[in-house]
């Protein structure tokens, strides 16, 4: 402030706005179904990522939901090391999850308002579904509480850095032609945030992870088409009201090609998954003591030391 | 999946156990001929489609009595 005067803030209002139409959201989804398999190398690898993960845990998981995009591919590369028995699979969009011929029943369902009982579910996998949700706590929290003690999340969606060669181009080319910038891409959370929001929802000993996958594409165009057939271009509320201009486009696909050229040809693009994993309390997992719960004295401990 | 003479329509009994009305959060009831799972405290009934709940509140019928 450089007259010294705070300017008085806009009221705040009581409940924040929508800042996803998740109506939209899943029609995207739903068109984006009919030629998904075209457009799954994301879903395809965080399916792998999280048989990983599952594998490396030695215990069953009797009761589990596989929930969002490409959520089918976890359940058809599922292994006898992952030991998970009953899977449900499910989307927010029903014909994304229809998708896929693993015999698991499947449910169409809200990250925003999800259908299940409390303790009912040993394992909660979400994958790429909680980027475009409206509270994010929240949906966490409904998630906690519906698995059993000791019940594992692992949520898996796209990291700040994402598409940052896309969001820069696209901000370039609008303040030098319009002269102002709107946000064409949502934003995204920072790792650094992910595993504070695993703590609000109750959940114990939370990672945060991080997949960086650098892509190369022929040009930024197919990079945007490749969005589009995964159902994954911009829902923020608002953005209809202000269409890109043409000739911003234009200008940020040329900004694109000069600023974040391949080798070899085409443009890279990065994307960047973050993989929170989170459990349920339960008696048995490692946690501080209590305070005053020590059963020897450090007054002892320390002239014990001092004799050494 | 071997059991091929399932109807439908008829939604996996695993998958009802665990189910509760997004809204109320209550029980569900299942209305096999209706196709619908019905929530009497919400007072919205969830479709049923190809065996597969939708249970969006967008989607439910609404029960007026």
């Amino acid at each position: 402030m450089t007259n010294g005067h705070l300017t008085p803030k806009a009221g705040q209002p009581a409940q924040p706005p929508a800042i996803f139409d998740r109506t939209l959201l899943r029609q995207r989804q739903d068109r984006a179904s009919k030629a998904f398999a075209d457009h799954d190398f994301l879903h395809r690898h965080i399916a792998e990522d999280v048989i990983d993960r599952l594998e490396t845990i030695i215990r069953t998981f009797h009761r589990a939901a596989f929930l969002g995009p490409g959520a089918h591919y976890i359940t058809e590369a599922l292994t006898p090391a992952s030991d998970v028995s009953h899977v449900v699979s499910g989307a927010f969009s029903p014909a994304m999850a229809r998708l896929g011929t693993d015999g698991a029943p499947r449910l169409t369902a809200d990250e925003e308002a999800l259908p299940f009982a409390d303790s009912s579910l040993d394992l909660i996998v979400s994958m790429m579904a909680l980027q475009s949700v409206n509270k994010l706590p929240e949906a966490l929290a409904r998630m906690r509480a519906a698995l059993r003690p000791d019940g594992l999340l692992i949520a898996a969606f796209p990291g700040e850095r994402s598409l940052h060669e896309l969001r820069d181009s696209l901000y370039r080319a609008e303040s030098e032609i319009t002269g102002g910038v709107s946000p064409r891409l949502s934003p995204f959370t920072a790792i650094k945030d992910a595993g504070g929001l695993m703590q609000r929802a109750g959940l114990a000993l939370p990672v945060a992870d991080l997949i960086r996958l650098p892509v190369t594409y022929r040009n930024p165009m197919t990079l945007l088409a490749d969005l589009r057939g995964m159902g994954e271009t911009s829902v923020l509320t608002g953005r209809r009201k202000q269409t890109l201009r043409k000739d911003v486009l234009v200008r940020a696909m040329e900004i694109y090609a000069e600023t974040w050229p391949a080798d070899g040809g085409g443009v890279t693009a990065t994307f960047e998954i973050v993989m929170l994993t989170g459990w349920a309390p339960h008696a048995s997992q490692q946690k501080p003591l209590k305070p005053g719960s020590a059963k020897a004295s450090l007054e002892d401990a320390v002239k014990s030391a001092e004799k050494d | 999946m071997s059991d091929h003479t399932a109807p439908d329509n008829s939604v996996d009994p695993k998958l009802l156990e665990i189910l509760v009305c997004p809204v109320s959060r209550g029980p569900l009831r299942y209305d096999r001929n209706a196709a619908e799972l019905i929530s009497d405290k919400a007072k919205l009934a969830y479709p049923i489609r190809d065996g597969m709940p939708i249970m969006l509140e967008a989607e439910a019928r609404r029960l007026d009595d």
